[in-house]
């Protein structure tokens, strides 16, 4: 890769600070764009761009802003998702807090696009720095009349909220976010109607990601056969990759959408001194795990799904030789057990059982049918419920106990004297 | 002894929630931020403070409970005054986090969350989304990464000096 993009300004001091950040161009192309182009043209270029959203799902950033209804009989939103929760990812932290105003800028032009006029910036609870960061560059931002009524002297106005979280995993869900914002509890909801069409207050309502937005201003300025051209074919563009884990060198690596995955976690200095890979989680705990000898993959959404995982958030956990896998599970599961908001009954049980039974074998109590037991627990979640986090809360355990099945049985064979 | 009763004291938050409740076009979308208002003047929830929102709001009041007791960052009883939560994430396990939680929790002398001079509550807490500094915690407001014993004590420190 040349030049970074959504990186650009993450090394430069103050770029938080809107003198800064107009040094480096921020709101020009806003400016021009919203001055001379229509909104059909800004969403046309996005939808050319085959950009998909970065938040974990994948879905054409185009393509959903399309399903908004025709004929607008009410308000439209646009909320934000800036609810980072994802173990593994804090690519979103990076730009609330080093490029805000590039997170601004792609509200602006996203709101334009979609004829909206309110935008809701839903910010995790435990961010507090990057709340203040933002807040402080829509402040400045807002001074300079780039928010606010007749934006650069168009009949464009657009008033933008940040709202903070109050610590819930799934309020990260596009519906359980906006139950939450409406201040219910952070319950998913039943989809179809899907947010397009019934969202934030019964109003159509678009919801992207922090990321996802930070690249419409790079699309609009340098044109989406360039954004298209610097990825895969159907994923365009960069991505923030979050590497941690045993790494020589954890943090944020922006790289073209489909580099291979040996390739980034070189980049981020290479598995600990000494130590060789024995297992990676691509995309946020989420994800199906990778042995080692799966890990020539390359991260984009297509080649990860015929991987049998998924890029998801882009949060990549590497794990060397000493990494036990039954610990590791039992990690995941108390996360899914922690973080189930307990509407629907097959995952708040299913989610509970699985992590008492990693639990149990983890102390040395477990027993060899555990194993079958906890496939079938995760087998149970997945795909009955309103939302994906079963899902979600099913692949770890699939995926650990069959890739690494023999660990698991050596494990209950060494600590649990032979029970049945 | 004082006495203002927690409604009168929650009452002097009027002027500040009306400057949210603007912020919103539905009443309803401020129970958060109004939870959150009352919270940071009083260190919890209280009943009486639940009760405030709910007339700000509109909200019925069994309602802005539920939403309290879903979210993970209210209190609902008195709260010690500093707030550790300490990532329990896979990322940070894998960098050691299970070593550097027990040693806080000894120096502190914690028993139910709650460290021997009830100064601090320390909360395991997951993915804090800031793996790059593994194992990281969150003291109050602040996260504090690449944790060693050294990091710890000088936190601890600064806890101890704001007290005295």
């Amino acid at each position: 890769m040349t030049e970074p993009v959504l990186s650009r300004n993450f090394n430069i001091p103050d770029a938080c600070m809107i003198e800064v950040a107009e040094k480096r161009g921020a709101y020009q192309t806003a400016r021009r764009a919203i001055m001379t182009q229509t909104p059909e043209e800004i969403g046309q270029a996005v939808t050319a761009s085959n950009l998909r959203g970065l938040g974990g799902a994948g879905f054409p950033t185009g393509k959903k802003w399309q399903f908004l209804p025709k004929d607008r009989t009410r308000p439209v939103y646009l909320v934000v998702n800036a609810d980072e929760g994802e173990p593994g990812t804090f690519k979103d932290r990076y730009i609330l807090e080093r490029d805000p105003h590039q997170l601004l800028e792609g509200i602006l032009l996203a709101a334009y696009a979609i004829r909206c006029q309110k935008a809701y910036v839903y910010i995790r609870g435990e961010y507090v720095e990057p709340w203040r960061r933002l807040q402080n560059a829509l402040d400045q931002a807002t001074a300079k009349k780039y928010f606010g009524k007749n934006i650069f002297g168009t009949s464009f106005s657009l008033e933008v909220v940040i709202h903070r979280g109050a610590g819930a995993y799934i309020c990260g869900e596009e519906t359980g976010l906006l139950n939450s914002l409406e201040g219910w509890k952070g319950f998913p909801r039943l989809k179809p109607p899907f947010p397009a069409i019934v969202g934030l207050f019964n109003c159509p309502t678009i919801m992207n990601n922090v990321e996802t937005l930070s690249c419409i201003p790079h699309i609009v300025k340098n044109g989406p056969d360039w954004f298209a051209s610097l990825g895969s074919p159907g994923n365009g563009g960069t991505h923030l990759f979050s590497v941690s884990g045993h790494v020589n060198r954890p943090g944020v690596y922006e790289m073209p959408m489909g580099t291979p995955l040996k390739e980034i976690i070189e980049k981020a200095g290479g598995v600990r001194q000494g130590h060789r890979l024995k297992a990676v989680i691509p995309g946020g705990i989420s994800a199906k795990i990778l042995t080692a000898d799966e890990a020539d993959v390359r991260m984009d959404y297509d080649s990860l799904r015929a991987a049998g995982t998924m890029l998801g958030s882009a949060g990549i956990i590497v794990m060397d030789e000493t990494t036990c896998m039954v610990k590791a599970l039992l990690y995941a599961t108390k996360f899914f057990a922690h973080e189930s908001c307990g509407q629907c009954s097959p995952c708040r049980e299913g989610t509970g059982w699985a992590y008492k039974i990693v639990k149990r074998i983890y102390e040395g109590k477990g027993r060899m049918r555990d194993l079958d037991v906890l496939l079938s627990v995760a087998k149970g979640m997945e795909g009955r419920t309103i939302c994906a986090f079963a899902d979600a809360a099913s692949w770890p355990v699939q995926s650990y106990i069959l890739k690494f099945r023999a660990e698991f049985e050596d494990y209950i064979r060494r600590t649990s004297s032979g029970r049945d | 002894m004082s006495n203002v009763s927690p409604l009168d004291d929650v009452r002097s938050l009027d002027s500040e929630a009306a400057k949210i409740l603007v912020l919103y076009d539905q009443k309803r979308a401020a129970v958060l931020p109004l939870l959150r208002l009352a919270q940071e003047k009083a260190g919890f929830v209280s009943p009486e403070a639940e009760a405030w929102v709910s007339e700000h709001t509109g909200v019925p009041l069994v309602h802005v409970h539920e939403a309290t007791s879903f979210y993970t960052m209210f209190h609902v009883k008195p709260h010690p005054k500093h707030h550790i939560r300490f990532c329990c994430g896979t990322s940070c396990m894998l960098r050691g986090s299970e070593e550097r939680l027990a040693y806080l929790k000894e120096k502190l002398g914690v028993r139910d969350g709650v460290s021997s001079d009830g100064l601090v509550f320390v909360e395991e807490s997951e993915c804090l989304c800031a793996c790059e500094t593994a194992p990281m915690m969150q003291v109050d407001d602040r996260y504090v990464g690449d944790l060693d014993s050294a990091k710890i004590d000088a936190e601890l420190d600064k806890i101890r000096k704001d007290a005295s």
